[in-house]
């Protein structure tokens, strides 16, 4: 009730969509809007005087204003963690990088009056291929009389990033065991930069059969 | 045809709405203007390492490639910076001031003096190879005989095949000795060729094989390169004839050992006999660098570097030359000439992320990147390298 | 009259449960209802007007009006044992009995009592008996049985008053609009009460207020009322009304205190925070203001840290704060792993530099997460499971 009462008196932006079951805060804490620029943003909006009789939690380890933190970039290094060793997710990622960065400036190299298309910031092209692998429907399996159809539905927008970037992680972690993961994960990124290899073709996949069984979408609401 | 289906648009939550701007914030960022330095603030086209002086310092020189490839085929530069060359496409050294230090004193050596013992120390990746490179760089442009050791540590730490040698309870590298004797000959071809050298008494290699007196060193080496098994035997006989003609004069000789004190480092991953670990001495290649390092001998320089990364762990205490070369090391070396190199200043850390920039190493220039670099690593170049991998 | 009786006992006899719950006495919100201060312990029972001539009471009735009495007299003993006791305390502590108030009474009492227990409730303490003893609802039904509040019998008479009371407001409050309207004025825009530094009360202080317990459900409905009556134009129309269930919230950026920075020998001005904790690290950091950016850790440079996001959050601070060259930075640290040193660490730096900011920056550092000490723990494995929340593998068999 008094997360009702936060969302009516604070952005909803701010409070957690999910229920608060693991949290050494109160209810009624916010997180933390640790960007300067968002700040600024808010301080433009009415909600920003609400903030200041709210208490807030305290930031997190990974996030910061350093020149290295992008939002999709940590939540890609949290996804390749495993056993809690994010530093070695951080390292292999940063390695990812920087043979994403040779690969594109031998590239510059090759055609120098092609430099200004082809990019060579890892950050960007991390992006520009998880949004070329993003979904935007997937199949469920919904049960009427005793059939289980495969339906189309929408995809959240979060789910999206989420599919995008196990997809790219899945496919990286797939190939020849003596190539480590950094180079693998550098070219499947590059592919799916440039529109190409295996994630964005399993994207297409799951379009096409969405489209084929377009037919049992009413089977959604029944 | 998908849109048909009247999608319903999901709520967009917290981190999706931020995602969104993430991305299009990623897309739409205004290049930040920082100061640009000119080109000539952090190059420079004096290729002559004789010139060098202190008008050029924190600047980048070019190493033209098949120089580098004389010096540098066999080892020499670290790894990473080997990378940075390759993407780089070219090989640009800093002249930084305890490299300038180094080369003037031994440009205003007096060679009719024993050989003076060079050390350089400093904290991990602050720039001690680069520097011996730079030295090394200076030696071929001034005709010195080359005797470069890239990395001790890995014949102590990584040796590619081990052999019991001719004398009594010692270990030999063939592939090792053998590897070095090529990059030797790579190096010093030209001036062999030129000065032509002879050896002063025969050598017996066993009952067949013998090199007489009077032939060139060369012939040595490439015996060395062919019988592998005696590769570690010609190496002292190699020095030590070095060190004879550098005495009378004939010649210059440069001595550039990187990771000195692995020599003197309490054991090795070399397994003897009984796989037990050797202790350095008792390997055959320590023995001929050890004695070209003495000071009983003119004409000649030697610069050493002494590293933490070459020692193994529990001994990586300091970086200081006298715990890193123990008592017997000190001992042997003392008295030499110790040469510190430091973390990048302020103007070479600028001219270095200027270099960066420009060979469009560094993508993203936010606001204040270089001010957060520069605390990140501390002005250390080896850090620096690392953080702007992911940049 | 018999009648009247039997209805009462026969509504006794079928409502025991009313009758066993009677014993509640309120303070102040059946006083409104009945216009009379604060008759807290007495239960006076005013028997109806009519029901004058003594009757047979049921057996039931007798108990719960001997309850009552009892509650009564045991109140009062209470109270005069409190004055008592209290002169006497004072006479102990050689004060004047007459000017001993309750903040000197808890002094004493810690004073002759020390305890050492964590929970402030456990230890010794001397309060009066209004506050010692829950509050309980005074008769709410008279001799023969006839209920007082016109609500009784939804069982909760005073919450469903209140919510009464609210739409009242309202009705009120729409009247006057329509004839404000009629006549062609407006509500006046700079009377319109600011409900952004406010909160309704909690489930539990309502329930403490009205003596009654409330559901999660009709918790929400009153907050839905509220903020509706709030919302109508001449809304500070009825400001007493609301004031009664609004709480300020705290500013929270006015509530710590901000250190004053000292000298040091070379005429710097610094500030140390002492006790910056996180998990399980334990550190000091001293800030120094004309600097120029040097950072020491226990006495090392920032490669104390080899992790690069530990040093990111050193360096978080002093980028948010745009102080990065301009301070000079010592800590010490023990205790815990790198993340949980680098975070005492990046607490410190921010506790420290709040002296040498602006109030602005403050709060925007407040925003930003970074004046919040961190108070998560490792937590526990559990028996029966894998870790904290991990459980085994299920197993169908």
């Amino acid at each position: 009730m008094l997360r009702s009462l936060c969302s009516r008196l604070v952005p909803h932006s701010l409070v957690c969509a999910f229920t608060r079951g693991m949290s050494a805060y109160p209810p009624h804490y916010i997180e933390a809007i640790f960007s300067k620029k968002k700040q600024l943003n808010l301080k433009e909006t009415d909600e920003y005087i609400k903030l200041s009789h709210m208490p807030i939690k305290a930031a997190k380890n990974d996030e910061s204003e350093s020149i290295f933190y992008n939002e999709l970039v940590n939540k890609m290094v949290n996804y390749i963690t495993k056993g809690g060793n994010k530093k070695l997710a951080r390292e292999l990622l940063t390695k990812s990088f920087e043979c994403m960065k040779r690969v594109q400036i031998e590239r510059m190299n090759l055609n120098p009056d092609a430099k200004d298309t082809i990019i060579a910031d890892p950050e960007q092209l991390l992006i520009k291929a998880i949004e070329n692998s993003r979904p935007l429907l997937q199949l469920t399996a919904i049960k009427r009389g005793g059939v289980k159809y495969q339906v189309p539905i929408p995809v959240t927008e979060k789910r999206s990033y989420f599919l995008a970037m196990k997809w790219i992680l899945e496919a990286a972690r797939e190939k020849e065991r003596k190539v480590h993961l950094p180079e693998k994960l550098a070219w499947e990124v590059l592919d799916a930069a440039y529109n190409q290899g295996r994630v964005v073709k399993k994207k297409n996949d799951l379009h096409r059969q969405c489209e084929a069984n377009r037919a049992y979408a009413h089977y959604r609401w029944s | 045809m998908l849109a048909r289906h009247s999608l319903k648009l999901p709520r967009l939550t917290n981190m999706c709405a931020s995602f969104c701007t993430a991305t299009a914030e990623a897309a739409a960022e205004p290049l930040y203007n920082r100061p640009k330095l000119a080109p000539t603030d952090y190059r420079t086209g004096e290729t002559n390492t004789d010139l060098h002086s202190k008008v050029h310092e924190a600047k980048f020189y070019t190493i033209a490639p098949e120089i580098k490839k004389q010096l540098f085929s066999g080892g020499g530069l670290p790894r990473q910076y080997e990378q940075q060359v390759k993407t780089f496409t070219e090989t640009c050294l800093m002249v930084r001031p305890a490299g300038l230090e180094l080369i003037n004193y031994i440009r205003n050596t007096d060679f009719k003096r024993p050989a003076i013992r060079y050390v350089l120390y400093g904290d991990n990746g602050v720039g001690k190879t680069l520097i011996m490179a730079h030295a090394l760089h200076y030696g071929l442009q001034n005709n010195f005989v080359l005797v470069h050791v890239p990395w001790v540590p890995n014949w102590m730490k990584r040796p590619k095949e081990t052999a019991n040698a001719a004398q009594e309870g010692f270990i030999d590298l063939p592939f090792d000795a053998a590897a070095w004797l090529v990059h030797f000959k790579t190096q010093n071809t030209n001036l062999l060729t030129k000065l032509q050298l002879k050896t002063s008494k025969d050598y017996v290699w066993s009952k067949r094989e013998a090199t007489p007196a009077g032939s060139t060193l060369l012939e040595l080496v490439e015996h060395g390169i062919a019988r592998i098994k005696f590769a570690s035997e010609t190496i002292a006989a190699l020095l030590s004839e070095l060190k004879q003609h550098a005495s009378e004069d004939k010649c210059k000789v440069m001595v550039a050992i990187d990771g000195f004190n692995a020599f003197f480092h309490p054991e090795t991953r070399v397994f003897g006999d009984h796989k037990q670990r050797i202790t350095p001495d008792r390997i055959t290649l320590t023995q001929p660098f050890l004695d070209i390092t003495n000071y009983n001998w003119t004409n000649g320089v030697c610069i050493l570097t002494v590293d933490k990364i070459g020692m193994t762990e529990g001994f990586m205490e300091s970086y200081m030359p006298r715990y890193l070369l123990g008592k017997e090391g000190f001992e042997h070396l003392d008295p030499f000439v110790p040469v510190r190199v430091d973390n990048y200043s302020d103007k070479e850390f600028a001219s270095c992320v200027q270099y960066y920039l420009d060979r469009n190493w560094i993508q993203k220039t936010p606001e204040g990147f270089d001010e957060q670099l520069k605390y990140l690593s501390n002005k250390n170049p080896y850090t620096l390298m690392q953080l702007t991998r992911s940049l | 009259m018999a009648v009247a009786l039997r209805f009462g006992s026969n509504f006794l006899k079928n409502n025991i449960n009313y009758v066993q719950n009677i014993c509640r006495i309120t303070d102040s919100y059946t006083a409104q209802i009945q216009a009379s201060r604060n008759f807290g312990t007495e239960v006076t029972v005013k028997a109806a007007p009519l029901a004058v001539k003594k009757q047979k009471v049921s057996q039931a009735m007798k108990a719960y009006l001997e309850r009552a009495r009892e509650n009564d007299e045991f109140m009062k003993t209470q109270k005069l044992e409190y004055q008592i006791g209290k002169r006497h305390l004072a006479n102990m502590m050689g004060e004047d009995p007459e000017t001993f108030t309750q903040e000197d009474i808890d002094n004493a009492i810690e004073y002759l009592f020390p305890s050492g227990l964590f929970d402030k409730r456990a230890r010794p303490l001397m309060k009066s008996p209004e506050e010692v003893f829950p509050a309980r609802k005074a008769a709410e039904f008279d001799e023969t049985g006839r209920p007082f509040h016109s609500m009784f019998y939804t069982g909760r008479p005073n919450f469903f008053k209140l919510l009464y009371d609210i739409v009242e407001e309202m009705n009120n409050l729409n009247d006057l609009e329509e004839r404000m309207l009629r006549r062609g004025t407006r509500a006046d825009p700079n009377q319109k009460v600011d409900f952004t530094g406010f909160q309704w009360l909690t489930k539990d202080q309502l329930e403490a207020i009205l003596v009654e317990q409330i559901n999660d459900l009709e918790y929400t409905n009153f907050t839905n009322a509220m903020d509706r009556l709030v919302s109508l134009p001449f809304s500070y129309k009825s400001r007493d009304f609301i004031n009664k269930f609004a709480k300020p919230l705290l500013d929270q950026t006015k509530q710590l205190e901000i250190p004053k920075p000292q000298f040091d020998a070379e005429g710097r001005q610094f500030v140390t925070t002492y006790e910056c904790l996180r998990k399980t690290a334990r550190g000091d950091v001293t800030v120094r203001l004309p600097g120029t950016g040097k950072i020491t850790i226990n006495g090392q440079d920032i490669t104390y840290f080899e992790e690069l996001q530990s040093r990111e959050q050193v360096l978080f601070p002093l980028i948010f704060a745009e102080m990065l060259g301009k301070v000079d930075i010592e800590a010490n640290v023990e205790g815990g792993g790198p993340s949980g040193q680098a975070g005492a660490i990046r607490w410190g730096i921010a506790m420290s530099l709040r002296s040498f900011v602006d109030q602005e920056m403050v709060e925007s550092m407040r925003l930003a997460g970074l004046l919040q000490r961190d108070y998560r723990r490792r937590e526990r494995k559990k028996y029966g499971q894998e870790g904290a929340r991990r459980k085994y593998t299920w197993k169908k068999r």
